[in-house]
């Protein structure tokens, strides 16, 4: 592996974690708060620093939900996966922002201004369905309100 | 050992045994998914459910250990049926609906489901139909008979879901996780198996899915191909991909690998005469159950269509095909003329070690008694006897007792002096990894690690962070590191008195200095204390492994001296078996064992090619070897078979050398013949033939025995090669040559387990001195040019020089330092030059930090051994070749 500025970088950044030290949750959330995501090379880095193979990084970074592999979208919409919503329906809201947006859950746009996340129940459920738009509680929704809104967060995100 | 009761019928176990072995072991079967033997339980498939009296409720046999007074039941309706629901519940994951069905006798692949038309993916389409355990598992357990169907009456939830992405970018492998029922079988063998470590279980919940390295493709992880996972898949997921789509095998063979002297065992799944598929076989207890890259996907490396399949004979610049039998005159006829003209000493021969044991047996009989020449050798035979002369000055004997299988199951302390065993010889250097991070049942305790080499290697990976610690001189300071050890082991007052006891003088190998090998001091004094250790604990078994460079003989015979001192400083008597060489290609203990060497004032194969150019040798017989591609200096090699009267060729490929003969007599493929091989600890093992002989070629056994009868004739004496078939060979081989008495080879009891080596033999030891010059700087623009035996590239695929020889390509080219490349103006994938005075070579830089600086590393097997031309030939000097490095101008 040739060594560029970003690997640089990120060795310095995980240097100080050393092997056998259960370290690795420590080293993906240090590069987490500094990328926002863990870069692929950054689980290279680690893996070596740490003497463990990429796969065992790999599966650790995909096993915590609060470690994402993919730079964070601008803008984050949340659809509640949770009962309430779903006894209410939001699995056509989840089908219509998903068709509208074209991404999948835990995708971003191309330009990563909108991202999709699958997120459990917050409590809420009075609002059920619901998503929430970078956080705030948008609910209930229709299908139709839903196209609407899609369409606005799409046409935002060019 | 524990009774117990499994079905009522009484069998013995060790105690502590996992049931679910046991269970299998005597006859009965079990589901187990999820299981792998010998390794520590997953317990995450919940199929190897077992009643055991006395216990609440039933048990997984996969974590229940045998004890006494046990009684299992395996049978019973609610262990039956307990495993049909929990089977159920994987098969609704599995995209397939023919497990459940009564028809699928009846249905062809073409045939459209009659139960479900959405059904796309079925068993009867997939490639692992009828070789599937969990279709058998399915079966077994009566899940269509008994109509226990997760999807009965259920909306097609699982067909609306597009399948997952399958991975097809590789040669080796297929993977296509929409048959994954998530076992983790080969996350484990990956990890357990192999100290690898390429495959995960990534995400968590319904999303759950395998990957590997960082969730790429499998060629961008550090897979290596060994395809230990696709042998524990229970599925279709993880299959090789020459064999995923291809006709069935008719039948297996077992044999050996020819591809490294560890000599893994495999077995040769054929059909039409043509290899299909290789798994490991473990007759060899060494190898067991697993084999590398080359043994499991080199067999279809050279095309049928490209071996050998015509005799030729030279016809000016060409050569024309012909009969064997003419081949044989012609070749008999050109001999004895040279015979005649010249005498005996004027005709050189040369074995191989790739070639079996009753070939080169049959090469040194025609030279000895036949045409009475002392020229007798092979390209890799001055290496390899200067190894093992300084092995028989050291211990008294150059056939070690020492066995393999004792680093795996014993060795507490190992020290490996190679270039990258990992490559040249991966299963030995998994074992060495099984026995610093032990995973297999029972737990044995960890070992510790010292690597010698200069160049990183992923054995270097197993040193430091167990305990050991990795040594990188200078290249070509291996014996200096060795010398500066076995000084720092003398000056220790214990030691030196346990050896003075065992007769050794260790005033010999005292006040070798580190100075000028390049290893950092603290470095070497942990390698000593290592070494100290394991002297002071001498019930300990204790391993050094050579791995010897195939070039460079002075160098090679100082390193084996001082590796050897070592052994003995550390073991004392014990050390003729710590002792490990392991030989570069398959058969070269055979080799040597039959007698491919010199005799007296014979000459070596430098010495034959010498006389050949000085015209005192005219006549040279080569069967298997090609020393065009193997030895240093090859324009003089060229140069010195241009002047012979007659070069006659036996070979399976038109390599080099057999292009610049004048008789090229086609041999069967390896994997066609019978036979037998010595491997590293001389363990000595059946070839069986898997492989169709192409065209009219024919076993070397064959056209040696037919030549040495015919030459003997015409040169009138009464010589006989009486054999009807291989078997005969090898029978006279047991009666002549010695350590090899104890074979049989009709009777085929003992085969892959017997060692031809007098295990009780103890020998006079001795610690010998070792020449090291300090290593000499690089000149201007010049760099070390390191080579060795890489992992993925074929000797078949070389010798023809075939573009695919290596089918990753990543050994086609050549490795620079990336400090050094930065200097250089280098860029990865740039072309550059390496010369060595008017020889060149142009090759595709990859940049590592792997290679020291100062250093370049070509792999000795790249494009039919190109890099031959830019070694020297062999000048008794332990200098490590230099060459100059330059960027290629676009
Ligand atoms: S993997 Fe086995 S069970 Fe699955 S479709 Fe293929 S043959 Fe059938
Ligand atoms: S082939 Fe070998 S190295 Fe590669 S993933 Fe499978 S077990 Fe691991
Ligand atoms: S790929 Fe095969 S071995 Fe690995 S988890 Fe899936 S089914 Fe099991
Ligand atoms: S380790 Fe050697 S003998 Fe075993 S499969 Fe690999 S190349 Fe063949
Ligand atoms: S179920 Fe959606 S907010 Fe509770
Ligand atoms: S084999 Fe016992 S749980 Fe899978």
């Amino acid at each position: 592996m040739l060594e560029t500025e970003a690997t640089l970088e990120i060795q310095q950044l995980v240097a100080e974690f050393r092997p056998g030290n259960a370290d690795l949750l420590r080293a993906l959330h240090k590069v987490q708060h500094r990328y926002g995501y863990v870069p692929k090379e950054a689980m290279g880095v680690i893996a070596r620093q740490l003497r463990l193979g990429e796969a065992h990084v790999y599966g650790t970074a995909t096993f915590y939900s609060e470690l994402r592999l993919t730079p964070p979208p601008e803008k984050r919409v949340d659809w509640c996966s949770g009962p309430a919503c779903r006894l209410k329906g939001s699995t056509h809201v989840r089908k219509v922002l998903e068709s509208v947006l074209g991404i999948g859950m835990e995708e971003n746009t191309e330009n990563d201004k909108l991202g999709l996340h699958l997120a459990q129940c917050n409590g809420t459920c009075d609002f059920a369905p619901q998503i929430w738009v970078d956080g705030k509680v948008v609910g209930p929704l229709t299908a139709a309100d839903t196209v609407k809104l899609a369409r606005e967060l799409k046409d935002e995100a060019k | 050992m524990a009774k117990l009761t499994i079905n009522g019928k009484t069998v013995e176990a060790p105690d502590g045994a996992p049931l679910v072995e046991v269970i299998k072991q005597n006859g009965f079967y079990v589901s187990n998914l999820c299981y792998i033997d010998k390794l520590p339980p997953y317990a995450g498939c919940r199929t190897c459910l077992v009643e055991i009296e006395g216990a609440r409720g039933l048990q997984l046999s996969c974590t229940t250990t045998v004890r006494d007074d046990m009684v299992v039941n395996t049978v019973t309706d609610d262990v039956k049926q307990a495993r049909q629901y929990v089977l159920s519940v994987i098969d609704a994951n599995h995209s397939d609906r023919c497990l459940t069905c009564h028809r699928r006798v009846k249905c062809m692949p073409g045939d459209i489901c009659l139960r479900d038309d959405s059904v796309t993916h079925r068993c009867l389409t997939c490639s692992k139909n009828y070789r599937c355990e969990l279709q058998t598992t399915n079966d077994l357990l009566d899940m269509g008979k008994d109509s226990v169907e997760p999807w009965a009456g259920e909306e097609r939830t699982y067909y609306e879901a597009a399948p997952p992405e399958p991975d097809r970018g590789n040669p080796f492998f297929e993977f296509d996780p929409q048959m994954c029922i998530i076992c983790t079988r080969c996350v484990r063998a990956c990890d357990d198996l192999r100290h690898t470590g390429a495959v995960t279980l990534a995400g968590r919940g319904f999303s759950t899915a395998i990957a590997f390295g960082a969730g790429g493709a499998i060629d961008e992880s550090n897979c290596d191909f060994c395809g230990s996972c696709i042998d524990v898949c229970p599925t279709a997921t993880l299959m090789e991909r020459p064999n995923k789509w291809l006709a069935r095998t008719e039948d297996w063979v077992s044999t050996v690998c020819n591809s490294c002297s560890v000599g893994c065992t495999i077995s040769v799944g054929h059909r039409d005469g043509k290899p299909v598929i290789v798994k490991p076989d473990s007759l060899n207890p060494f190898s067991d159950d697993q084999i590398c890259v080359r043994g499991r996907f080199h067999y279809d490396a050279v095309k049928q269509s490209d071996r050998l399949a015509q005799h030729l004979v030279r016809s000016g610049d060409n050569l024309q095909p012909t009969t064997w039998e003419e081949a044989l005159d012609y070749s008999v006829e050109q001999l004895a003329a040279v015979h005649a003209a010249h005498g005996a000493k004027a005709i050189a021969f040369l074995g191989s070690p790739i070639a079996t044991n009753e070939e080169n047996y049959l090469v040194q009989r025609i030279a000895r008694e036949v045409v009475g020449t002392p020229h007798i050798d092979f390209s890799a035979g001055p290496v390899n006897r200067a190894v093992a002369q300084a092995t028989a000055a050291a211990f008294g004997t150059e056939t070690l007792p020492g066995d393999l299988t004792d680093i795996p199951e014993r060795a507490k302390t190992i020290l490996v002096v190679a270039d990258d065993l990992e490559e040249s010889h991966n299963v030995a250097a998994l074992r060495i990894k099984d026995a610093i991070d032990p995973r297999k049942l029972p737990l044995r305790e960890p070992g510790r690690l010292i690597v010698i080499t200069a160049r990183r290697g992923e054995l270097c990976d197993f040193a430091e962070p167990y305990g050991g610690v990795w040594l990188q001189p200078t290249p070509g300071q291996e014996a200096g590191v060795l010398g500066a050890l076995a000084s720092l082991l003398a000056d220790d007052a214990e030691i030196a008195s346990a050896a003075s006891e065992a007769g050794l003088d260790p005033a010999v190998v005292s006040a070798a200095d580190a100075g000028s090998t390049g290893v950092d001091g603290a470095a070497l004094e942990h390698a000593a204390a290592i070494l100290r250790e394991a002297a002071a604990a001498a019930d300990e078994a204790f391993a050094l492994v050579f791995a010897p460079k195939s070039t460079g003989v002075a160098g090679v015979a100082e390193s084996a001296k001082a590796a050897a001192n070592v052994a003995l400083l550390v073991s004392g008597t014990a050390a003729t078996r710590s002792f490990f060489v392991l030989p570069t290609e398959a058969n070269v203990n055979g080799a040597l064992d039959m007698g491919v060497s010199p005799d007296g004032d014979g000459k070596d194969v430098n010495g034959i090619l010498e006389a050949a150019l000085g015209g005192e040798v005219k006549a040279l017989v080569v069967a298997g070897d090609n020393p065009i591609m193997h030895l240093p200096g090859r324009a003089r090699v060229q140069e010195a078979l241009a002047k012979l009267d007659i070069l006659v060729v036996v070979d399976q490929l038109l390599g080099e050398t057999a292009q610049q003969a004048h008789v090229v007599i086609a041999d069967a493929p390896t994997y066609g013949k019978d036979g037998t091989f010595a491997n590293a600890d001389r363990r000595v093992q059946r070839l069986r033939a898997a492989q169709a002989h192409p065209g009219d070629a024919k076993p070397a056994w064959e056209t040696l025995s037919a030549l040495g009868t015919r030459l003997a004739a015409s040169l009138g004496n009464a010589v006989a090669f009486a054999y009807e078939e291989a078997a005969d060979v090898t029978e006279e081989i047991t009666r002549t040559v010695p350590g090899y008495e104890k074979f049989q080879f009709h009777g085929y009891f003992g085969w892959g387990k017997g060692r031809a080596v007098d295990e009780s033999a103890a020998g006079q030891i001795a610690l010998q001195p070792v020449a090291v010059d300090a290593p000499a700087p690089n000149g201007e623009g010049e760099v070390a040019l390191l080579t060795g035996r890489t992992l993925y590239t074929s000797l078949e695929g070389a010798t023809l020089r075939l573009a695919d020889a290596d089918k990753l390509h990543r050994e086609d080219g050549v490795l620079v330092n990336q400090l050094d490349a930065v200097a250089l103006g280098i860029s990865a994938g740039d072309n550059v030059v390496l010369q060595d005075g008017a020889a060149e070579l142009s090759l595709k830089a990859t940049l590592t930090a792997d290679v020291p600086q100062g250093a370049v590393f070509v792999s000795s097997y790249y494009d039919g051994g190109a890099v031959g031309a830019l070694l020297p030939a062999e000048n008794g000097s332990t200098a490590v070749p230099r060459v100059k490095l330059v960027k290629q101008q676009a």
